[in-house]
């Protein structure tokens, strides 16, 4: 009687093998594009459903936060209060468009460990808070809008930082974008309308952008040629229209194609206080390829800056590649030829000057705090490196005050505060010029008191298009952000 | 020595759910807590019950059939945990209760017992049937049937003080139906065997042989017409044809028993709303996504969300598939422990199967021996119909997957079964 038991087994074997063939088929082949329809609100709910920590400012406002839905404990909505404003810092958490910012950068932190991998199972067992943790940014709130508002609908950047911690107290770019539209049900076509835009509101141009320094390079020559006492701020240069470069059928010339002093002699003072191209052109030729491409690097060009968010690197070129390049190096000397610096560079820039030379690793994570609101961990500021010794950057905010209280940058003054400066209007071919201030305030004999350094960039002139200079478009937007911090 | 094999399987089994009810509580927030030992408890507590009885009472049973249950009932109610705390709380109650049951049946059919279940065969009839008929009662009485989701195939139980109790008398008469045929066609099976005629390349029995299987076809369909349950319609007839195949060896039955299904499913999809549009959405889930499609490419997208390895236990959205604790709760297992997880359950289904035809096939009492092989038909022919549901391969019948679907009466029956193979294997060995 066992032949129709064989039978029977061997028809319901085949009938299971048909199974796993049925299941891998679909959980395999077939899967991707079930996972991927639209109608399988998995890829909207999936991995962004998951409750992240809270994000606030340095005085406690809420940029992002996490907040269950009332029908499903489980499942957490994302919200970012302060949309636009805090965009490019905080980023974004999306299943279809990953993260970026922030979000992206603290996940290990801001990620719920109530889940049932490995390390989460493990730090519940050792009675770990499993509930994800919470962030205070250096951010301040009062400076970021500042900022935003100063702005306004330029396209361009901001950044703040504190000189002696290396905290950001702000970082804008304009344009930006509120994060909530990439999250929930239109995020597909919102965040493809958003990477299609010309405007590149999704870039921070803070970081990841970077723009011909222009004069506020100036900085970087004048240190380089302070440090190795080719020159200091009495010294005099010749005071042409036009400077000749060797080598090359090239010129330099002054932003007003005018002479800068007298027409006759000119000092290095007075050359940075009125932005002299031909004087510093001169000198970077004194200079030499060898030692300006090495201040630079000492400023933290060609070198990745240490932070809480990825930023381009920003370069010069080697010094061999100027060896039979001499014009080059006069162009390059004035933040032009193929000098490219993101504005948290220049603000770094700045920052050294303010900080007596040395250069604080910028950050943006005060501290870390658990879903108790105690303190977990708390970031500890740290030296980066040195850029210049304490003597050259005492002679340089010398130079740098006497740039806004009498040169370019007066626009940046501020009553009864002494503030230091240096504008830029970077040259773009068949383009109206990125325009620059990087300065910091204020300045004073006190080695305690508080200060701001502020770096500005507004790209194509801003609303004066070819007529905008750093001075007339960026040196305001940088006093406004001065203003709101001296007023804090 | 296969004794002690079991007990370590078994325990390994606990160990499995324990662990699930751990990282459910995880993924809940709530971290280790009582419920992890609960389960394990319950789980030592209600397959070591089963275990201590074969030790006592069939000690040498196949050392197998529960360790592989024990391993589906971990995954499943790891699951149905996941999705919902209380129905895994109740779940790991009617386990215990399953356990207990289980222990009671293997006690009782102790010595001889397995021969007395073939002399009452027509009590079994009559309870069978009976059984199959109890939801049919009013629903004003003690003792009625309750309809829910379109199908008639729930019997409440009032209890004092407004409670009530409600069980699917339908899995417990699938157990009482395969008693019956075992027992009837251990004494029939020459005379229903006998060939008078061929057809073509087909023997062909006498006529009225076809009686039983007619029969068998008119409960069937009594079934789906007065309970509208496409699943324990099928189910019952597939028993029917399987075991009268089994002792007769005759396609000619499997042949004319494919007919009544064709001709029967034919006559049910131009009668039956609800059978046109289980089919409809079996032949195109897309095409009504909102509405008649909506569970069956829910599933779909779980097992494609699921892919190979799966989204982790309390990663995965299983939750958005109706009915995932009971007629889906293997797209739920897919979505969250990918294709690896859904392959382990196919496997352990496949080797009960297999451990369960073994069974029948060394077993030398005729009775015994067909016994065996109708209660394993019955677990596969059930696990298959389920499991081609969700995969598409099939119309949704809405039965449970054994040992793994949310469900008392379904795990207590599984359970009882398993308890009669175990029995009859004991039996094949001494």
């Amino acid at each position: 009687m066992n032949g129709p038991i064989r039978h029977l087994a061997a028809v319901i074997f085949a009938a299971f093998a048909v199974l796993v063939g049925a299941v891998t088929f679909l959980q395999v082949i077939q899967g991707p594009e079930y996972r991927d329809d639209p109608r399988n609100i998995r890829v909207v709910t999936g991995r962004a459903g998951k409750e992240r920590g809270t994000i606030i400012t340095a005085d406690g406002v809420p940029v992002a936060r996490s907040s269950a839905d009332p029908d499903d404990p489980q499942l957490f909505t994302r919200t970012y209060p302060e949309g636009a404003g805090y965009a490019h810092v905080v980023g974004y958490a999306t299943l279809i468009f990953g993260a970026t910012g922030i979000e992206a950068s603290q996940s290990e932190a801001l990620v719920s460990d109530r889940d049932a991998t490995i390390s989460g199972v493990l730090n519940a067992i050792v009675g770990g808070d499993i509930r994800p943790k919470g962030l205070r940014l250096t951010i301040v709130d009062d400076l970021q809008q500042a900022a935003i508002e100063a702005l306004g609908t330029q396209t361009g950047a901001v950044v703040a930082l504190d000189p002696d911690t290396g905290a950001v107290l702000a970082m804008v770019s304009s344009p930006s974008f509120d994060p909530a539209t990439l999250q929930g049900r239109d995020a597909g076509p919102a965040g493809n309308t958003l990477e299609a835009d010309p405007t590149e509101p999704l870039r921070n141009r803070a970081i990841d952008q970077t723009y011909p320094p222009g004069s506020t390079f100036k900085i970087v020559t004048a240190a380089a040629a302070l440090e190795a006492g080719i020159a200091g701020g009495g010294t005099t240069f010749p005071d042409p229209v036009e400077l000749d470069l060797p080598g090359s059928t090239a010129t330099i010339r002054n932003y007003d194609e005018q002479v800068c002093g007298n027409g006759d002699t000119v000092t290095l003072t007075q050359a940075l206080v009125s932005s002299c191209n031909t004087v510093f052109g001169d000198l970077g030729m004194q200079v030499g390829a060898e030692r300006l491409v090495s201040m630079a690097e000492a400023f933290g060009f060609n070198r990745e800056i240490p932070f809480d968010l990825t930023a381009l690197v920003s370069a010069i070129p080697d010094a061999d590649s100027f060896a039979d390049d001499v014009a080059g190096v006069a162009q390059s000397a004035i933040g032009q030829r193929d000098v490219r610096a993101t504005p948290l560079q220049m603000a770094l820039v700045g920052a050294a000057i303010a900080n007596e030379g040395e250069i604080m690793e910028p950050y943006l994570v005060q501290q870390i705090f658990d879903s108790e609101a105690s303190i977990e961990s708390e970031t500890v500021p740290a030296v980066w490196r040195r850029a210049v010794s304490p003597a050259t950057a005492a002679a340089l905010t010398d130079l740098m005050e006497k740039a806004v209280s009498s040169g370019t940058g007066f626009r940046a003054q501020i009553s009864g505060v002494s503030i230091a400066g240096k504008t830029g209007t970077a040259e773009v071919p068949d383009e109206a010029p990125d325009v620059w201030f990087v300065g910091f305030g204020p300045v004073s004999d006190d080695p305690e008191a508080a200060r701001i350094v502020v770096a500005v960039v507004v790209e194509d002139g801003g609303p004066r298009g070819t007529d905008g200079t750093g001075g007339s478009v960026a040196a305001p937007i940088a006093k406004a952000v001065m203003e709101a911090f001296l007023g804090q | 020595m296969t004794r002690s094999a079991e007990a370590a399987l078994l325990v390994t089994a606990g160990v499995v759910a324990a662990f699930g009810t751990a990282l459910v509580g995880f993924t809940r927030g709530v971290g280790l807590d009582a419920q992890v030992a609960l389960t394990f408890l319950v789980f030592v507590g209600a397959f070591g019950s089963v275990h201590l009885a074969l030790r006592r009472w069939a000690p040498s049973a196949n050392p197998y059939v529960f360790p592989l249950a024990a391993f589906l009932t971990a995954i499943g109610l790891t699951e149905v945990y996941r999705l919902d705390p209380n129905l895994g709380s109740i779940q790991r109650w009617s386990l215990l209760i399953a356990g207990v049951v289980a222990s009671g049946v293997i006690f009782l059919l102790r010595g001889d017992g397995v021969v007395i279940l073939r002399r009452y065969r027509y009590l079994f009839l009559a309870a069978g049937v009976a059984l199959l008929m109890l939801p049919l009662l009013p629903s004003t009485w003690a003792l009625h049937g309750i309809e829910a989701n379109g199908s008639r195939l729930w019997v409440g139980i009032d209890l004092p003080g407004s409670r009530s109790l409600s069980f699917q008398p339908g899995e417990i008469a699938k157990l009482c139906l395969a008693i019956f045929l075992a027992s009837y066609l251990a004494d029939y099976h020459l005379a229903m065997g006998t060939t008078r005629r061929r057809i073509g390349r087909l023997d062909v029995p006498p006529l009225r042989q076809f009686g039983p299987i007619l029969l068998a076809a008119g409960a069937a369909f009594a079934v789906l017409v007065y309970q509208r349950d496409l699943g324990a319609s099928l189910l019952l007839f597939a028993l029917f044809v399987g075991a009268i195949y089994l002792a007769t060896g005759k396609l000619a039955y499997i042949a004319f028993g494919g007919v009544l299904v064709f001709v029967g499913g034919l006559v049910s999809y131009q009668a039956f709303s609800h059978v046109q549009r289980r089919v409809a959405a079996w032949l195109d889930p897309f095409a009504d996504f909102s509405d008649t499609g909506y569970q069956v490419a829910q599933g779909l997208f779980a097992l494609g969300s699921g892919s190979l390895t799966g989204s982790g236990i309390g990663q995965g959205r299983p939750d958005l598939i109706p009915a995932a604790a009971t007629d889906f709760i293997f797209a739920a297992v897919a979505e969250e422990m990918g294709l690896a997880g859904a392959i382990a359950v196919i496997a352990a289904f496949a080797l009960l199967v297999a451990a369960g035809f073994g069974i029948a096939l060394h077993t030398r009492d005729l009775f015994r021996k067909f016994l065996a092989a109708c209660l394993t038909l019955v677990l596969a022919v059930q696990a298959l119909l389920i499991l081609a549901g969700v995969l598409r391969l099939f119309p949704i019948t809405g039965i449970t997957l054994p040992f793994m679907s949310y469900g008392g009466t379904s795990l207590v029956a599984n359970m009882v079964l398993l308890a009669l193979l175990a029995r009859i294997s004991h039996g094949a060995r001494s």
